[in-house]
Order: C-alpha cells, then sequence, then structure tokens
C-alpha cells in the first residue's frame, strides 16, 4: 500500500488513510490489533461515550436482515470518566499512530459542552459529535432531527473544544442537507454520514418485536445506496468535509462515497463479519489509484459525472 | 483471559454429514486455529458463498491437532444452517477463532460434564481433554436430549466417558425427564465429582447451577447469546453478573462461574 496517496487531512485530523473504523462497531480501536495493522488505519472512531456508564438496552440486541443487520445496543460503555482514566493510556500505548477520534453524546445541550471539555486532551485528535444514535432517549437524537438544537449543540461543543468537531447526522429526517447547512453555519468542522436508519423486525412465530427495544438502527450492505444518495446531496449543499459511511464493505464502495463527495470514509458493520476490512478497504483505494493513474486520493473526491 | 492471537482462516469441508433429521456435523481444515483451541472456545463461521450477512458462533466440538481437522456440530435452524447443510466437500468456510476462553481445569476429583441438544457439541472436546490429554479420571457425561433419535452423540463422547448416561424429553431412551433429573444419583455413585460443567439451554444451566451452588460443587456454564462480531466490540452479548460487574459473552466467556451468572 502506497501511503503517500492516501494520506489524509481531514478537517485537521491527519490520517494515514482516509479509511475509519466506524463509532460502535471499532470498539476503541486495540481490539481488531490480531486481525489488522493499526497503523493503516486511517483514524479509531471510539464506542459512542455519554456522561455516565450505560449498561445499554435489555432483551435482544442483534438481528439479521436481508443484506444487513439491526441493533438496539443502547450506548452501552463504561462513561467518559473510565474512558479518560483507562482505556485512552491504552489506545494511546497500543496505536500510538493512529488517529484517535472521540465519539459522544449527551442528553442536554450542557452535557455536549462538558463532554467536549473533557475530551480536549492529549490523545484525542478529533471528536465525532453524536446527535443521530436512535436507540436512546439520550444518544442525540432529539437533537439529530431538529435543526435549530442541532445548531445549538454543535455551537457548544465548539465553544468547549480545540479539537476539529465532526457532526454525525442522521439519516432519520425529511431532508438531510437542511440538518448539514445547520450545523455547519453553527461551526461544525466536518460532517459524518449517515448514521443507522430506524427499522423493525417481528418475529411471527411470537407476534412480538425481535429486538428488546422494538426498533433499532439498520446498517450493513442494504444501507449503502442511501448513504451514498445522501453524501451527495449534502455534499451540493456545504462547504465542509465529510466522511461518508453506511454499508461499506469493499474498495468499490468506498470509491461511490469519494466521488459522491466524501473526502474520507469509514467501514462500519462489515468489521464485525471482516475485522480486516479497514485495511482492505484501504489497499483496494490504493489499488484503483494506480490503475487509474492517479496520484492522491483527493482526486476522486465530488468527481462524480452528473449530466 | 484468551491470549492467543484471533486468526481469520479459510476452511475448506473435509466432510458434512447428518446426524439426524435436524442436526449435522461439519469438518473443516484450518490447522492454525485449530493447533490453539481450547476445549470451551468457539469459533465464528461464515459461508461466503451463502446468503447470510453476519458470521454465526460455533463451539468448537472437538479437534484434531496432528490433521488440523475441527469439527462443529449445529442445527439446522435457520436460513444460514440450511445453506450450510447443503454444501459439499471442499467449499471454503471462512473461520475466525479461537474466540473467548474456554473451561478450566483443576488437577483434582472427577468432573460431570453435562450437554443439552446442540449444547452437548463443546462436550466432546472437553471430555477428550480430560480422559486424554490431562490424564485424569475420566468424566462422567450426562446428555440431555428429545428422543431416542438423538443419540449419535454417543460415537463422540463414550470413549472418553467413565459413565455415559441419557435423559430423554419422552423417556423413549434413559431416563425420561431433564438432565437435571438425573444428577442425584450420578452424583451417589460418583462422590469424587468434584466439578460440573454445563452447556445447554439457560433454564437447564440455570437449575444445575443451582443445585452445584447448593451442593457446594464447582459449576462453570457456557453461555450463548446473539452476537455479530465475536470478540467484544458490538457488545450485543453483555449481561450484568452478580456481582455487578459487566460481562461480554464472548470475550470474557463463554465460560463463567455458575455463581457469577446464576447465583
Amino acid at each position: 500500500m502506497n501511503l503517500t496517496r492516501l494520506a489524509t487531512d481531514f478537517a485537521g485530523i491527519r490520517m494515514a488513510t482516509p479509511v475509519m473504523g466506524a463509532s460502535g462497531t471499532f470498539g476503541f480501536g486495540v481490539e481488531y490489533s490480531d486481525f489488522l495493522d493499526l497503523d493503516q488505519v486511517g483514524a479509531i472512531i471510539s464506542k459512542g461515550l455519554t456522561p455516565l456508564p450505560r449498561a445499554g438496552n435489555e432483551g435482544v440486541r442483534i438481528a439479521e436482515t436481508p443484506s444487513g443487520m439491526l441493533n438496539c445496543i443502547g450506548l452501552e460503555n463504561p462513561g467518559i470518566d473510565v474512558f479518560l482514566r483507562d482505556i485512552l493510556p491504552k489506545v494511546r500505548k497500543e496505536a500510538p499512530n493512529t488517529a484517535f477520534i472521540a465519539n459522544f453524546s449527551g442528553s442536554s445541550v450542557e452535557d455536549y459542552g462538558i463532554m467536549a471539555e473533557k475530551l480536549d486532551v492529549d490523545g484525542v485528535d478529533g471528536i465525532e459529535v453524536n446527535i443521530s444514535c436512535p436507540n436512546v432517549k439520550e444518544g442525540g437524537i432529539v437533537f439529530g432531527t431538529d435543526p435549530k438544537a442541532a445548531a445549538a449543540v454543535t455551537k457548544e461543543v465548539k465553544a468547549h473544544t480545540t479539537k476539529p468537531v465532526i457532526v454525525k447526522l442522521s439519516p432519520n429526517v425529511t431532508d438531510i442537507t437542511v440538518m448539514a447547512r445547520a450545523v455547519e453555519k453553527a461551526g461544525a468542522d466536518a460532517l459524518a454520514l449517515i448514521n443507522t436508519l430506524t427499522g423493525m423486525v417481528i418475529d411471527i412465530n411470537t407476534w412480538k418485536p425481535l429486538l428488546g427495544n422494538v426498533t433499532g438502527g439498520l446498517s450493513g450492505p442494504a444501507v449503502k445506496p442511501i448513504a451514498v444518495r445522501m453524501v451527495y446531496q449534502v455534499a451540493q449543499a456545504v462547504n465542509i468535509p465529510i466522511m461518508g459511511l453506511g454499508g461499506i464493505a469493499t474498495a468499490e464502495d468506498a470509491i461511490e462515497f469519494l466521488l459522491a463527495g466524501a473526502s474520507t470514509v469509514a467501514v462500519g458493520a462489515e468489521n464485525f463479519v471482516h475485522p480486516d476490512a479497514v485495511v482492505r478497504v484501504a489497499e483496494g483505494i490504493d489499488a484503483y489509484l494506480e490503475k487509474h493513474n492517479l496520484s492522491h486520493v483527493s482526486e476522486l473526491v465530488g468527481k462524480v459525472k452528473i449530466g | 483471559m484468551n491470549e492467543t492471537k484471533k486468526l481469520v482462516e479459510i476452511g475448506n469441508i473435509v466432510s458434512n454429514w447428518e446426524l439426524s433429521a435436524d442436526v449435522n456435523a461439519l469438518v473443516l481444515e484450518c490447522p492454525d486455529i485449530v493447533s490453539v483451541a481450547k476445549p470451551g472456545q468457539f469459533v465464528m463461521i461464515k459461508n461466503e458463498m451463502g446468503s447470510t450477512y453476519l458470521r454465526r458462533p460455533f463451539g468448537v466440538a472437538d479437534v484434531d491437532k496432528e490433521q488440523g481437522l475441527l469439527l462443529l456440530i449445529y442445527r439446522k435452524a435457520g436460513k444460514g444452517t440450511q445453506e450450510l447443510a447443503q454444501l459439499d466437500d471442499g467449499a471454503p468456510i471462512s473461520v475466525e477463532g479461537p474466540l473467548g476462553n474456554g473451561f478450566s481445569f483443576k488437577n483434582e476429583g472427577r468432573t460431570l460434564l453435562i450437554g443439552g441438544g446442540v449444547g452437548i457439541a463443546p462436550i466432546i472436546y472437553t471430555a477428550r481433554h480430560l480422559s486424554k490429554e490431562l490424564d485424569g479420571p475420566k468424566p462422567v457425561i450426562l446428555l440431555g436430549v428429545r428422543n431416542h433419535k438423538e443419540l449419535f452423540w454417543s460415537d463422540f463422547v463414550e470413549n472418553f466417558a467413565e459413565k455415559l448416561v441419557y435423559t430423554t424429553d419422552d423417556g423413549s431412551y434413559g431416563r425420561k425427564g431433564f438432565a437435571i433429573d438425573a444428577i442425584p444419583d450420578i452424583l451417589k455413585e460418583y462422590p469424587d465429582i468434584k466439578h460440573i460443567k454445563v452447556c445447554g439451554s439457560t433454564v437447564m444451566m440455570k437449575g444445575i447451577a443451582e443445585l452445584a451452588i447448593k451442593q457446594g460443587i464447582e459449576c462453570e456454564v457456557s453461555l450463548e447469546k446473539r452476537m455479530a462480531c465475536g470478540f467484544g466490540v458490538c457488545l450485543g452479548c453483555t449481561f450484568e453478573g452478580k456481582s455487578g460487574k459487566r460481562w461480554k459473552v464472548c470475550g470474557d466467556g463463554p465460560v463463567f462461574d455458575a455463581e457469577e451468572v446464576f447465583g
């Protein structure tokens, strides 16, 4: 893999490649060290952190669906304080060269500011504001479906951090470009899209929902065309860089997102199935650049030909 | 903790045959995983030609380290396992493992191994390990099955058992009832039993765990829960133990001390 043509600066976060491990599917990164070389991971995006530890939802949390999966984990995490005290030092020791982005959410605008300030420490290269977890009330979804609330959270976070701020958008809205523009105007340095789509599975033997939380977030290859469309629309609407994600399993999938206007991508559910996926996708992009005689991955960004 | 490096290996099918109307055995050639797999650990497998998306967890039923062969036993319960049952010899299966921590072994007393349904699978390797690799007293093996059509398990375990006891739901073979009903007689006959290891349904394991705890016998249970990854990142399989600590079935288990789960 030729890292010079893959090295990417994403809103001030320097990455070895433009391919990251998406929040909630990549642990804290070090869990993958048996399967891939963490130096070749663009960035580790942490499991969603909350102000206090969370046990997550009761009952069944995972369901297979056609070409994908539903989850309703419910932001199980040890809380930000344990993360900062115990986990971050371990990650920085085991993956000293990999960019680390902390994903977090709160239940009030003030929470987001407090979290952002706590995360404004060495070892964190950027922060991803989750206003789009569909599975818990406190997961920010109330902020992710109202442009005014999304802007207020973004402003609060920006006022409490020196790190690049990425806002992760929900696809569960009528017009995602309205949300994108609102958070751009409020000062977001970059956008990540899409989070999962709300879905449901019913067990026809018991007549009950399969998932403990009734509904869950859909991810995997099934959502990819929706995600590509949304990245394309948002790229037309804003001037800040975009991280594209949603169903990426291969380099070909990732290249679609780049052409649609994303300057970086993240691999999500596919990490569960093929735990070397983040690096495999980066290698595939590199091979594509070689084949098409391109000197840097940025030459693909937004180059979809329309009309 | 599992300190063995986790691997993904393409294992070609060596054989895939029917044991009963709804249970199959599968032998895969995956020498790297087999060389380090311990009793009670599991693998996540994916038929890359199949129509399902996620990998599925399967307990390691047995290994042949010399030939690099892995035995899995599965119930044809859903689309993925039905497709798996159709595959011919030579077909490639992606195997990820070994995952989790296996059973613990102490050099004292006899072990009672109990399995229910396809939960009997990991009992095979555990029994072989106890009787052949550790060279201790052979375990007593108690198997709970539906009926006399599920006695195929004998072929896999009888050589490793001091005594093999069946219970059937319908009384068509052995003792009628649940596995737990046979335990008092076994403990009377083998007072040297110091450990119980169980893999089966939650209801079965709960009852046996409570009995073992009451009698002061060390008991380990092997849990099964829906999971997407198998190595601690999806958090689909977590639960709160009796100590209040949160555990991942995949990474911290699947084997747990019975007191922490059911105590």
